[in-house]
């Protein structure tokens, strides 16, 4: 195979004004072409469609092709073995077609930066909508495109839902690493808006909220699709009330068997034991772990667990639902991390599958909130409840009831009218990283889990 | 119901090529005639195929970078092929399957793989070595240098962008495979011999110059390989228009079997009219083509 490529970087800048000379002309033949071939087209059509109606190409409805003529034949003579036409199911039509320029948007305001990109609030120039931008970071990586940004792509496409926030299009800018994603403009994340309540949502706000952001989960969890990366601050809200799933960077599709995969996904907060004990083959459990930091979070306003490093974190774990034991998670012992942690005698374990946690951290959660939180934070992922088991749970059927989403209260927008602030709150794990060995033996050590732990709730008397 | 029933069969069925892409092409806007573009197309689909076996990837991560690498070509916002390297666009479509799938590659192993395939005095494939593989092993053919390497690497990378870009980054591919097994267990078909043929037939289907996987979704390729293969190996399917309970009606099963039944012949045919030479791989092989038919004519 000869190395000699059109797109070798040529130092020569006569060759390569030449070069460019050469493009120019070739685009511009190319477009005459185009605009020709165009042209002929339409008279075509115009042809076809004076003389048989059915036949007429409308070009903005999606493509029918073969199936269309076949309806309509059937239409004019029904198939004679069957009283009725046969019930055949159309799939959603989709296309591909290039992607568009980001010259088509104009930039309003920054919003953030994540992990994976940063994101501005724009117009688009031709309807005017106001959109998301999303940059993805283009880490000149010496395998190409990044294929975290491919995944969170390719995981928004498939993932349609009303509580997944809605990924428009994918544009470019000049330079082809230059890629942005279009979503839907939502007001606010949920990480901001806890932030700057004075009080927590009240418990029928709760519900609503969670109720939506399990119906997104269960719809990704039925598409294969994991999202290993759920936290508050992914969570966003609109002032209609509804709550959708974003920020696809870690997502990933996930296969049964489960495959082998990385242990360094999910943000510190949200990362449940079994990652954090450097479990090789997981699955849907860990989004689940991370809604129930989530629904802990929504109680108290305050992270849940809010660890310093994965020792601190498993610590902070252990320290709110009691260390596993032999009859709640067996498999426990044969984590690769789990060699060097020695547990305390058994004697204080508290029991039950799962054990409840303690009332005393979430005094206004009725036993049935309490309930669905200990199996969401159970500590062995094959007892924690799957979305489906969440979404049946009787504490969304207890009064006070979810709040229907119209009713819910509104906020004045951080990302609708300025920059926000950078959070103190940790990212998700960088690609690339090599997973840590930790060492556990001082989990049970002198710390004690008093600084993050006994905020007094104070006298509050809310009823949703 | 129609919605949510609609979201959810996403993953089991694709994007289809509009009537205006399966009408125009890049190419043929570049002046490259519908035959050659055909025969290219062709010959680049079994590249794939073939750098793939050699890969060790599964079928399925091989079949998704060959429908990929044919929806690139099609519609006048395709690329043409004066402009992209058939061999390129192939690496790099497959490259960049392999890397979403369980089972990713290095571009190391990539080009390795395509330059042995490219060589022309080494390589097993009939358009591009048309004498055969060579008795011995001659490795000195298709050695990759480090510099050689990087500037390959480059070209890859720099492809599998313009695919991406191309294709608004619409790398969802859901294949007829696993739907054809699942048909045929509700058939209640029990010879292995039928699941192999229809295998066979929804692989070659691929290759097909009428982009079958382009046009059609993945349950009516599913049918019509299974009502083809069933004929073939003498299997008696249920009396009645078992099809349409796989939502594909009689005019789609008729035109798929066509097609299906005529791909034997087609490769015939194209072994045939390229006998003794190479079909082009790169840009300069093409324009060389053009060339030499544009002479031809002038001859006569």
């Amino acid at each position: 195979m000869s190395s000699k490529s059109r797109w070798a970087t040529d130092d020569d800048p006569e060759t390569e004004a030449i070069l460019a000379q050469r493009k120019r002309e070739k685009e511009e033949q190319r477009r005459a072409k185009a605009e020709k071939q165009r042209q002929l087209d339409e008279q075509q059509a115009q042809a076809s469609a004076s003389d048989s109606q059915p036949q007429d190409p409308d070009t903005t409805a999606p493509p029918k092709k073969r199936r269309r003529l076949s309806n309509d034949h059937n239409e004019d003579q029904p198939i004679p073995t069957a009283n009725n036409e046969p019930n055949i199911l159309s799939f959603p039509a989709q296309e591909w077609g290039p992607c568009r320029n980001i010259a088509n948007f104009e930039r309003l305001n920054h919003i953030e930066e994540g992990s994976y990109g940063y994101v501005s609030r724009a117009k688009d120039i031709n309807t005017g909508e106001v959109v998301a931008l999303k940059k993805l970071k283009m880490d000149n990586s010496p395998d190409g495109f990044p294929v975290t940004g491919l995944r969170e792509i390719q995981t928004l496409l498939e993932a349609r839902h009303q509580n997944i926030v809605y990924l428009r299009e994918v544009v470019m800018g000049t330079k082809m690493d230059e890629v942005y994603l279009v979503m839907d403009f939502l007001e606010h994340d949920l990480k901001t808006l806890l932030d700057d309540m004075s009080e927590p949502f009240l418990p029928s706000e709760i519900k609503t909220i969670l109720l939506q952001v399990l119906s997104g989960l269960d719809f990704l969890h039925d598409q294969w699709i994991m999202h290993r990366d759920l936290k508050t601050s992914n969570l966003l809200l609109n002032n209609r009330g509804e709550v959708k799933i974003a920020d696809f960077g870690m997502a990933r599709y996930y296969g049964d068997p489960p495959p082998k995969l990385t242990q360094l996904v999910v943000t510190l907060w949200y990362r449940s034991p079994e990652l954090l004990l450097g479990a090789e083959k997981y699955s849907t459990e860990i989004d689940m772990w991370s809604i129930g930091c989530i629904f802990g979070e929504l109680l108290t306003k305050e992270p849940l667990l809010q660890g310093k490093n994965e020792v601190d974190q498993v610590s902070k774990i252990f320290a709110l639902t009691g260390p596993p034991t032999q009859q709640t998670w067996p498999e426990f012992r044969s984590l690769p991390n789990a060699k060097s942690l020695r547990l305390p005698p058994t004697s204080s374990a508290p029991t039950g599958t799962p054990p409840l946690l303690s009332r005393a951290k979430f005094p206004f959660l009725t036993n049935a909130g309490l309930h669905l939180l200990s199996s969401l934070l159970a500590l062995n992922p094959s007892t924690r409840l799957s979305t489906k088991e969440c979404l049946a749970h009787r504490y969304f059927r207890e009064d006070p009831r979810p709040k229907p989403k119209e009713m819910f209260p509104t906020f004045p927008s951080k990302a609708g009218m300025e920059k926000r602030r950078r959070r103190e709150t940790p990212e998700a794990p960088k690609r690339g990283q090599e997973a840590p060995k930790l060492d556990f033996a001082s989990v049970f050590g002198g710390q004690s889990s008093g600084d993050t732990g006994e905020q007094g709730a104070g006298f509050t008397l809310r009823l949703g | 119901m129609a919605s949510s029933a609609a979201s959810g069969l996403k993953y089991l069925s694709n994007a289809l090529a509009t009537p205006e892409q399966l009408s125009n092409s890049s190419s043929s806007i570049d002046g490259v005639s519908p035959d050659l573009e055909a025969s290219i197309r062709f010959a680049g689909a079994q590249l794939t195929q073939t750098a793939g076996i050699l890969l060790r990837l599964s079928q399925d991560i091989i079949a998704q970078a060959i429908v990929t690498f044919t929806r690139f070509w099609i519609g006048s916002e395709g690329g043409s092929l004066r402009i992209y390297s058939v061999k390129d666009v192939s690496a790099a479509a497959l490259y960049m399957t392999a890397k979403l799938s369980f089972q990713p590659t290095s571009p190391r192993s990539v080009l390795n793989v395509y330059t042995f395939l490219l060589s022309k005095e080494a390589s097993p494939l009939w358009f591009v070595n048309p004498q055969g593989s060579p008795d011995k092993p001659m490795p000195e053919a298709y050695h990759l240098t480090e510099g050689g390497y990087q500037a390959q690497r480059q070209v890859l990378l720099r492809i599998e962008s313009i695919i991406l870009r191309t294709l608004g980054f619409n790398t969802h591919v859901a294949l007829p495979h696993t739907i054809a097994l699942t048909y045929l267990q509700t058939l209640g078909v029990p010879s292995s011999a039928v699941a192999r043929r229809v295998f066979e037939h929804l692989n070659s289907a691929l290759l097909s110059p009428q982009l079958l996987y382009l046009t059609h979704q993945p349950n009516a390729l599913a049918v019509a390989s299974i009502y083809l293969a069933s004929r073939e190996e003498g299997v008696k399917l249920v009396d009645v228009e078992w099809w349409e309970v796989f939502d594909v009606d009689r005019e789609d099963l008729g035109f798929l079997v066509v097609g299906m039944r005529s791909m034997e012949g087609f490769a015939q045919a194209e072994v045939e009219k390229w006998k003794g030479r190479g079909v082009p791989m790169t840009v300069d092989e093409l324009e060389g083509e053009i060339e030499r038919r544009r002479m031809m004519e002038e001859g006569e």
